[in-house]
C-alpha cells in the first residue's frame, strides 16, 4: 500500500506544474515570472524603487542628506533597485555573511533593473535637452537630424567600477559582493568591469558605525588600483574608446548605499584617476539597496 | 585557506602532514622543541607545497600510502607524485575556469638534515613575529634570537589549553577565534602555532570542512537520505553496518587512534609507533587486535554486498567523488570561486550555512577522541526515584535505563552509540525520568547532553536543570545564547547546535526526536550521532515515536522502556469521535453543527479550558467570527505560527483570561494549560498523522486536579490516522492497567 501511494505520487509530481523552491521565503511554490529562483508572492512583495524621491541619491523618500550638506557632490546620482527593508536586509545578510551564493544570480539581475530604469531615465532627459539643442540648431545644421536624436536616445555605461572590500574581509569573506553584482550587470549588459579601486586600509564593519563615525572614516580609505595589469587593461580600454567627445560614464557599483560615504570617496578617487588620463568622467552610482 | 604540506620519514617510513604554521613542524622534526613537545627527529622532510589550497592538501594526506621505493625518491619524483596525486581536482579547477595545470606546483624541497641552532632560532623569529608562511623567503638564512627553552614550553601550554577549549567541538576557524576572543583572550592572535603544536603531539585533527570521501563511500547516505534518518536509530545491523561506513569515510578515525597512542607514549615506544602506522596505512585490513574494529569491517561489507546498487555506482562515484560537508553529512552542492584558497571551484555546503559556512578550503578543528567515562551502577533505581521524586512508573522506567546506561558498558566495543528509547505517554514528566541518568553521568565525571528540536523548549528546561545540579556548569546553546563557548559538564542544546561538536558526549539525550526540525532531517540526525562519542549513549524520548522506531522497539531491536501513565496516575484521555461536516462546509453556511455547539457548551460548564485545532491557518479567522457569534460572552481568540502575539495569547489562555483557543498544530506540543478540554477540527485532514493527533490529545487532562479532560476528534470520515492514535491511547491505558500503575478507576464522562 505504502508503495504504491509513494509510486503514485511520483508519478503526480511528472504531470504537476514544476515548483521551486523559493530563495527568499524557503516554501515551494510557483516561480516568479520575472526574478529566477524566487517565488510569485515574494517577487510581489519586493519593495522595488520606481519613483525615487530624491533625484540625487535615489532615496525613496524625503531626503534630507543631499539638501543638508550643500557641497558639490562628486557623483551625478545615485539609484537602487529596492528599499533597505528588513526582508531584504536579511536576504542581503544570507548572500554576505551568510555565503549563500546562490542569491549572486537574483541580486545581480535585481540590479539589472536598476540598471534599465537608470536607462531609461537619463535618455528621457537627453531626449529633452536633446529637443531645446534641435530648436536652437534648426536653422544652422538640419543635415543629420535622425543620426542626432538616435545618438541621444541610446544612453550606456561605458564602464562598470565595483566598491572593493579590504584585503582581509575578502579572504574571509571568499568574494567580493559589489564585484559579483557588477559580473551580472556586466554579463548582461556588455558593460566591461575593472577593479580600478583598493581599499588602502581596513574600515572595520560600516554596519556597526554612525553617520558621522562613517564619513570621517571614508575619507581616504579608497586608492587607485596599484596592480599593473589593471592599469594596463584600463588603458587600452580608453584607447579603443577613441576619440569621443562626451565624458566617460563610469557606474560605481555596491550592495548598498546607506549614507553615500564610500560611494563619494570612490567617485572622487576615479575622477581623479581619470584626470590623470586627461579624461572627464561622469560617475554614477548604481546599488541594489538604498536605505 | 592555503595549507603546507609535507612528508616526513620516521623509521623508514613517509607520512604526509597538513601544516598551518610550517615553522613548528619543523622544530617538531628536528626534536628541537623542551618539555611537552616530545617532537622527535625525522630522518627526511620533503616540502611538497608551501602553499596548496587545504582541501587538495588534505586530499593528499588522506590518499597517501607509503610504498618502499619513496625512500630513493627525488625531489623530481615527488613532484611527479604530487602532480599525478592531484591531477583530477586540476583538471576540474581547469574545467571551471581556474588557473592552467602545472602553474600549482611550486617546487618540491627536500631536507634532510635536522635544523640548526641557527636555524631553529630563525623558525622562533618567525613564530614570534607572526608571519608563518614562509613563502618566498627560506627558513635558512641568519637571524637571531634566544631564550627558546621558555618559549617552547609556553607554546606547549598554549597548545594545552587550546586543546582543553576544544575538548568534543568540532569547529570552523571563525568559530575557533571567536572562541579564543572570548575565553582565551590574547590567543586568537598566533592560535595557529597553537593549533599546528597540538595537531602535532595528535590531540587535534585539522580537517577540510568540506571533502570528497576516498574511494567511493557514503553513496548511500546521499541516496536514501531519509530512510537513514529514521533507520539509523536503533536497528544494530544497520548501525554498525552504516559506522562502518562513516569509519571509510574518514579516515582519520584510525588516525586519531594513531594520535591518541602517540600522546599517551610519546617518546619510547616507536614500536607501537610502527604498529599505529601500518594501522594507519592498511585501514581496511584491520589487522588490529581489537575484535570491534573487524566486526566492523565485516558489517561493511555485508552491507556492500546487500546492496547491488552501491557496487553499481560505486564505478560513477570513484570517478567523481562526492564532496561532502564533515559537519552536517550533506553533499555539498555550491561551487564557487574563492578568494581564500584562489580556486575557482572551491565547494561549499548550502545545508548548513545557517552556522557559518562550511567550504573545502575552511579548516575544520576536532579534538582527537577520548574514550567515554565507565559509568558505575552507583545509585539504586530506588534510592534515585525517592531523591528524585518519581512515580512508580517513571522510576520502573529510570531503573530499566539506568541498567542500560550502566550494563552496557560490558559489549561496547565500536559498534557505534547505543541507543535506548524512552516511550512516555505526554504528561509522563519525561525530563524528571532523565534526571538520574544525567546524575550518573556526571557523577562519573562525564559530559551530558540534552537537545530538544525547539529553542523555547531549551529556554524552560534550562531553569530546570540548573536547578536539579547546581553543582555543574550548565551550558545553554541556541541560536545566539550567550553560552556559546561556555564548556559546561551539562550541554542543553537545540539539536542544530550539535554541529559544533564531535565526538564530545558520553550521554545523549534527545527529546521529541519525532518533532520538527529533528524528524526526518538528515543533517541534523547526522550531528546528533557525531556529537556522541562512539562508546557513548543515546536516549531518544518521545511520546510519539516514529513508525519505524515503534516496530523495532516491538521486535526487540531497540532496546526501550515504556512509561505508560502520567504522572498523576491517571489513565489518558481516550478520544471520542463526533460527526461533522468539514469546517470549510461550516464556514460557507454560515453554521456550526449542533453536536459540535452542544459539546463546547457542556466544557464550557465544567468550566474548561478549550483548545480548539484546526488543520488550516486560514480557517482560524472564519471560524472565530462564527464562534463568537454562536457563544457570545465567552473570550475567544485565535493564533497561528503567522499570529505576532503569539506567546501573549497562550499565556493569556494559560491565566484563564481566554477561555476558547483556535489554533492550529503549532500548539500541539509543550504547552500545559491546567484543566483543558481538547477539539480537534477536521480531524481527517491528511495534516494530522497519528503522531500529531496523540500530541494534540495529549493536552487535555494532564493536571492532578483535573485528570479527565475531554478529547473529541470532530470529522466528517473516520481515516487510519485517528483509528491509530485511538489505539495507541487504549493501548497505553491498558499496559498501565496491568502494570498497576493506575491508582484510580478509569473515570468515564459520557456524552
Amino acid at each position: 500500500m505504502d508503495t504504491l501511494t509513494a509510486w503514485l505520487t511520483k508519478v503526480r509530481s511528472l504531470l504537476a506544474p514544476a515548483l521551486l523552491h523559493c530563495l527568499i521565503c524557503g516554501k515551494t511554490s510557483r516561480p516568479a515570472a520575472g526574478l529566477h529562483g524566487i517565488c510569485a508572492g515574494c517577487e510581489e512583495a519586493i519593495p522595488w524603487i520606481r519613483q525615487p524621491r530624491c533625484q540625487k541619491c535615489g532615496r525613496h523618500v524625503g531626503c534630507p542628506d543631499c539638501s543638508r550638506s550643500g557641497q558639490a557632490v562628486p557623483i551625478v546620482c545615485n539609484r537602487s533597485a529596492v528599499a533597505y527593508t528588513s526582508v531584504m536586509r536579511e536576504m542581503l545578510g544570507q548572500y554576505k555573511y551568510r555565503g549563500n551564493e546562490q542569491l549572486a544570480p537574483l541580486l545581480g539581475s535585481m540590479l539589472d533593473r536598476a540598471y534599465i530604469r537608470l536607462k531609461a531615465e537619463r535618455e528621457r532627459g537627453q531626449q529633452g535637452t536633446a529637443e531645446i539643442q534641435k530648436a536652437e540648431s534648426a536653422f544652422t545644421g538640419p543635415f543629420f537630424p535622425g543620426i542626432q536624436s538616435a545618438r541621444n536616445r541610446r544612453w550606456q555605461a561605458d564602464l562598470l567600477v565595483p566598491v572593493p572590500v579590504s584585503e582581509s574581509r575578502f579572504v574571509e569573506r571568499g568574494f567580493n559582493q559589489a564585484e559579483r553584482l557588477a559580473d551580472v550587470l556586466s554579463g548582461r549588459r556588455g558593460i566591461p568591469q575593472l577593479p580600478l579601486l583598493v581599499r588602502t586600509h581596513h574600515t572595520g564593519k560600516q554596519s556597526f558605525k554612525h553617520r558621522a563615525e562613517r564619513i570621517a572614516d571614508m575619507k581616504h580609505a579608497f586608492a587607485g588600483n596599484p596592480d599593473g595589469a589593471v592599469l594596463l587593461q584600463f588603458e587600452v580600454w580608453l584607447e579603443t574608446l577613441g576619440k569621443r567627445t562626451r565624458p566617460l560614464q563610469i557606474i560605481i557599483v555596491d550592495d548598498i548605499y546607506t549614507t553615500g560615504s564610500t560611494i563619494r570617496a570612490c567617485a572622487e578617487t576615479i575622477r581623479t584617476l581619470c584626470n590623470d588620463y586627461g579624461k572627464v568622467a561622469e560617475i554614477y552610482s548604481l546599488t541594489w539597496a538604498r536605505s | 585557506m592555503r595549507v603546507s604540506v609535507y612528508a616526513v620519514e620516521i623509521d623508514g617510513r613517509f607520512k604526509i602532514w597538513i601544516s598551518l604554521n610550517l615553522a613548528i613542524d619543523l622544530l617538531w622534526w628536528s626534536a628541537a622543541g623542551e618539555r611537552g613537545w616530545r617532537g622527535r627527529a625525522a630522518e627526511k622532510l620533503v616540502l611538497l607545497s608551501s602553499s596548496l589550497p587545504l582541501g587538495w592538501a588534505v586530499k593528499l594526506r588522506e590518499c597517501f600510502r607509503f610504498h618502499k621505493m619513496m625512500c630513493r625518491w627525488s625531489s623530481e619524483e615527488w613532484a611527479a607524485y604530487l602532480r599525478d596525486s592531484l591531477q583530477e581536482e586540476m583538471r576540474r579547477e581547469e574545467e571551471s575556469g581556474g588557473k592552467q595545470q602545472g602553474t600549482w606546483m611550486n617546487s618540491v624541497e627536500v631536507i634532510t638534515e635536522p635544523l640548526r641552532n641557527q636555524e631553529q632560532q630563525n623558525c622562533w623569529a618567525r613564530i614570534d613575529s607572526g608571519c608563518d608562511k614562509g613563502e618566498s623567503e627560506s627558513y635558512f638564512s641568519s637571524g637571531s634570537g634566544d631564550g627558546l627553552l621558555d618559549r617552547s614550553e609556553s607554546l606547549g601550554i598554549a597548545a594545552d589549553r587550546l586543546v582543553e577549549m576544544l575538548s568534543g567541538r568540532s569547529l570552523l576557524q571563525p568559530e575557533v577565534e571567536g572562541l579564543l576572543t572570548e575565553q582565551l583572550a590574547g590567543m586568537e592572535r598566533d592560535w595557529r602555532s597553537a593549533a599546528q603544536l597540538a595537531h602535532l603531539q595528535g590531540r587535534l585533527k585539522l580537517q577540510a570542512a568540506v571533502s570528497a570521501g576516498i574511494g567511493g563511500k557514503g553513496e548511500g547516505r546521499s541516496n536514501n537520505n531519509s530512510e537513514k534518518a529514521e533507520g539509523k536509530k536503533g536497528d544494530h545491523s544497520n548501525s554498525s553496518s552504516r559506522r562502518g561506513e562513516g569509519d571509510r569515510e574518514y579516515p582519520s578515525n584510525s588516525r586519531s587512534k594513531w594520535a591518541e597512542g602517540d600522546r599517551e607514549y610519546p617518546c619510547n615506544s616507536s614500536s607501537r609507533r610502527g604498529e599505529g602506522d601500518r594501522e594507519y596505512h592498511s585501514n581496511s585490513s584491520s589487522r588490529r587486535d581489537e575484535g570491534g574494529r573487524v566486526c566492523l569491517s565485516r558489517a561493511g561489507l555485508a552491507a556492500a554486498l546487500r546492496l547491488p546498487l552501491l557496487l553499481w555506482r560505486r564505478g560513477a562515484a570513484r570517478r567523481r567523488a562526492v564532496e561532502r560537508c564533515l559537519r552536517c553529512g550533506s553533499v555539498a552542492t555550491g561551487r564557487t570561486p574563492c578568494a581564500a584558497c584562489g580556486l575557482a571551484g572551491c565547494a561549499y555546503c548550502e545545508a548548513c550555512l545557517a552556522l557559518g559556512r562550511s567550504r573545502a578550503c575552511a579548516l575544520l578543528l576536532r579534538s582527537a577522541a577520548s574514550p567515554a567515562v565507565r559509568g558505575t551502577a552507583g545509585i539504586s533505581p530506588t534510592v534515585a526515584a525517592r531523591r528524585w521524586g518519581l512515580s512508580a512508573a517513571q522510576a520502573g522506567a529510570a531503573g530499566a535505563a539506568l541498567q542500560f546506561l550502566t550494563a552496557r558498558r560490558q559489549h561496547a566495543a565500536g559498534t557505534g552509540p547505543e541507543r535506548f528509547l524512552l516511550w512516555a505517554v505526554t504528561g509522563a514528566g519525561k525530563t524528571e525520568i532523565t534526571f538520574p541518568l544525567l546524575e550518573t553521568v556526571l557523577a562519573a565525571g562525564g559530559r551530558a547532553l540534552v537537545a530538544t528540536p525547539r529553542r523555547d523548549v531549551v529556554l524552560e528546561l534550562a531553569p530546570r536543570l540548573a536547578r536539579a545540579f547546581p553543582a555543574e556548569t550548565l551550558a545553554v546553546l541556541y541560536g545566539g545564547s550567550q553560552d556559546r563557548w561556555v564548556a559546561g559538564q551539562l550541554t542543553i542544546a537545540t539539536t542544530h547546535q550539535l554541529l559544533r561538536f564531535h565526538h564530545g558526549f558520553d550521554l545523549v539525550i534527545i527529546d521529541e526526536l519525532d518533532a520538527f526540525p529533528y524528524h526526518n532531517n538528515p543533517m541534523l540526525a547526522f550531528a546528533a550521532e557525531q556529537a556522541c562519542k562512539p562508546d557513548g549513549v543515546f536516549i531518544f524520548l518521545s511520546a510519539t515515536p516514529p513508525q519505524k522506531l515503534q516496530r523495532q522497539a516491538h521486535f526487540g531491536k531497540l532496546p526501550h522502556a515504556r512509561v505508560p501513565v502520567r504522572y498523576h496516575g491517571h489513565p489518558l484521555p481516550v478520544p471520542r469521535l463526533l460527526t461533522m461536516n468539514p469546517v470549510q462546509l461550516c464556514m460557507k453556511r454560515g453554521a456550526l453543527p449542533a453536536v459540535f455547539l452542544k459539546a463546547l457548551h457542556r466544557s464550557l460548564a465544567r468550566e474548561a479550558q478549550i483548545f480548539i485545532f484546526v488543520a488550516r491557518i486560514a480557517h482560524i479567522e472564519g471560524l472565530l467570527t462564527l464562534l463568537r457569534r454562536k457563544i457570545p460572552g465567552v473570550c475567544i481568540e485565535g493564533t497561528s505560527s503567522k499570529d505576532p502575539d503569539r506567546t501573549d495569547k497562550v499565556t493569556a489562555f494559560r491565566n484563564r483570561a481566554i477561555t476558547i483557543l483556535v489554533t492550529t498544530t503549532i500548539l500541539e506540543r509543550g504547552v500545559t494549560v491546567p484543566r483543558s478540554d481538547v477539539f480537534i477540527l477536521d480531524a481527517d485532514s491528511k495534516l494530522f498523522d497519528e503522531a500529531s493527533l496523540v500530541q494534540m490529545a495529549g493536552r487535555a487532562g494532564r493536571s492532578k486536579d483535573d485528570p479527565a479532560g475531554r478529547v473529541y476528534f470532530l470529522s466528517p470520515e473516520w481515516t487510519q490516522s485517528q483509528r491509530k492514535a485511538i489505539g495507541q491511547v487504549r493501548t497505553m491505558n491498558s499496559i498501565a492497567r496491568k502494570q498497576g500503575y493506575l491508582n484510580r478507576r478509569e473515570p468515564s464522562w459520557t456524552l
